[in-house]
């Protein structure tokens, strides 16, 4: 049996790249949203938590209609500008990015939302701008809740599949990612195979568990 | 503003406030009416829970705006609702000391204390960290975390932090409410000495009359969101209380007219509400009596 390493390098750097788009993104609605600066916040809401609620298959065709060859994005992108996202690494990493961006909002919202008032006005008092105030008092007094968020949200990404498999398909050597390349290889029979990256992904979600619950204890606030 | 500087106010008032501020939606509406001024030194915000001196504290300090009213610290406008002038709070050069949370859980107490300087002066060995850390007694817990200090520690930290950056205002929020007494009463004695040090005014919110008689140098009295009567704090807080005194007349009573008379009592004993007399400042205490036409010895009432 030769394992092949294609579908666990692709998983990992999908799930990175969408991390890293995801990160600031994810972290500033968040904050947005614990400090009620969000018009209409409902819908904001609504919308970010939607990928969440909404069946995989959904989430994949909503982004075919979105981002697909005739898609209202999608269309414009390769008439104007050749880019063609469908069947592709980048449709991985968008498919990635939706449903890992509510998990990490709905866990750094809340660790936004703890930072104390006082701690805030005392950091706006000492002379800190807002952005300076935002890196030095709010992250590093919320920091437990935005990491563990990050680190759901790159677990999330690493085991995206129906979304993934609608829009980016599932491609041998380009877009197989390890849940992909579980599900076909156990459609193939090659159930050895298909354990290989069960164990990977399962100890990865492992090692997810056990650093986001070393995180939730929160350190006594003076 | 042109420029122009206002001949008349070489000192003008530390600070000088008159505003209206609105919170709340809906269910919970609070309005309040601020009115103060303070020429040099502690103005004390006294009154119950709830009247609006944090309040007061907040909108001072540019963290709630105000619907409408002025607020100029040094002559200087910081807040006007009718020219929609409004010095946002991290450039108002204003100290803020609140009664929880006020350390950085994140540093150690010399990068508390630091924290407000640029960048380059935000080291460890900054002689002026340590000078203020020595000042407050804090040098011995440079390296500590706010975790491990005691109440009245911390809020030592935190006052030295506010100072570090000289603020041309300080503001104070209860600041030693959860600590006990005796660590009260040196806090205060600490607060009182750095500040006129250094002359920086402050304005300090308290529902204890020890702490508004032991801290103010005026006082502003707040109820149910407006600020009512201002003054000295001595006048406005002893007026209408009881206090009991027992002694041996040192002289004859020296009549001051219209039924009063002034006494001098040898080993006095004063019997007040605690809050009322600071421990250890009943010496050189003078009474004046209001005398009865027929018993002019008789201390029924002492004011």
């Amino acid at each position: 049996m030769s394992v092949d390493g294609f579908p666990i390098a692709l998983s990992l750097k999908v799930a990175g790249i969408a991390l890293g788009i995801v990160a600031p993104l994810g972290v500033a609605l968040a904050w947005a949203q614990a400090r009620r600066r969000v018009p209409l916040p409902g819908l904001v809401d609504a919308l970010v938590l939607l990928p969440l609620v909404l069946p995989p298959s959904v989430v994949g065709f909503f982004l075919i209609v979105l981002f697909g060859r005739n898609g209202w994005l999608g269309g414009p992108l390769e008439r104007q500008l050749g880019i063609r996202l469908v069947f592709t690494q980048s449709a991985a990493v968008i498919a990635s990015c939706v449903v890992a961006l509510p998990i990490l909002v709905k866990t750094a919202q809340p660790a936004i939302e703890a930072v104390p008032r006082e701690l805030e006005a005392v950091g706006r008092s000492l002379g800190l701008s807002p952005a300076a105030l935002f890196f030095r008092v709010t992250l590093p007094s919320a920091w437990r809740g935005v990491v563990a968020g990050l680190v759901l949200a790159f677990a999330r990404a690493v085991g995206e599949f129906g979304a993934t498999l609608m829009f980016a398909g599932n491609i041998p050597g380009r877009t197989n990612t390890m849940p992909l390349e579980i599900f076909a290889a156990y459609q193939s029979g090659d159930d050895a195979r298909a354990l290989v990256y069960v164990v990977v992904l399962t100890g990865l979600s492992a090692a997810v568990v056990l650093l986001a619950a070393r995180l939730s204890p929160r350190e006594a606030i003076a | 503003m042109s420029g122009v500087k206002d001949v008349n106010a070489v000192h003008p008032p530390a600070v000088e406030a008159r505003f209206t501020v609105e919170v709340g939606v809906n269910g919970s509406h609070f309005k309040l009416e601020s009115e103060l001024a303070l020429e040099r030194g502690v103005l004390v915000l006294f009154g119950p829970s709830g009247a609006g001196k944090s309040l007061t504290l907040q909108a001072l300090a540019g963290l709630v705006r105000p619907s409408r009213g002025t607020i100029r610290v040094h002559g200087q406008l910081l807040f006007d609702g009718e020219r929609r002038l409004d010095v946002p709070a991290h450039k108002r050069a204003i100290g803020y000391v609140p009664q929880h949370h006020s350390l950085f859980p994140f540093c150690d107490v010399a990068e508390n204390v630091a924290f407000g300087l640029p960048r380059a002066q935000r080291r460890r060995d900054n002689p002026e960290v340590r000078a203020l850390l020595d000042e407050l007694g804090l040098a011995h817990l440079a390296s500590s975390r706010p975790a491990s200090l005691s109440g009245g520690e911390r809020q030592r930290v935190a006052l030295a932090r506010a100072l570090a950056v000289r603020p041309r205002l300080l503001l104070l929020d209860e600041p030693f409410a959860s600590i006990d007494q005796d660590g009260r009463v040196q806090l205060r004695k600490i607060l009182r000495e750095t500040l006129a040090r250094r002359d920086t005014p402050a304005v300090f919110v308290t529902h204890d009359p020890a702490e508004a008689l032991a801290l103010g140098d005026s006082l502003v009295r707040f109820e149910r969101g407006r600020s009512t009567v201002a003054g000295e704090p001595a006048s406005l807080l002893r007026r209408g209380q009881p206090v009991i005194v027992s002694g041996e007349l040192s002289g004859p009573p020296r009549p001051l007219g219209e039924g009063r008379a002034e006494v001098t009592l040898r080993d006095a004993t004063v019997d007040a509400p605690a809050e009322l007399l600071e421990q250890g400042e009943t010496s050189g205490l003078r009474l004046e009596l209001r005398t009865r036409p027929r018993d002019a010895k008789d201390p029924e009432k002492a004011s």
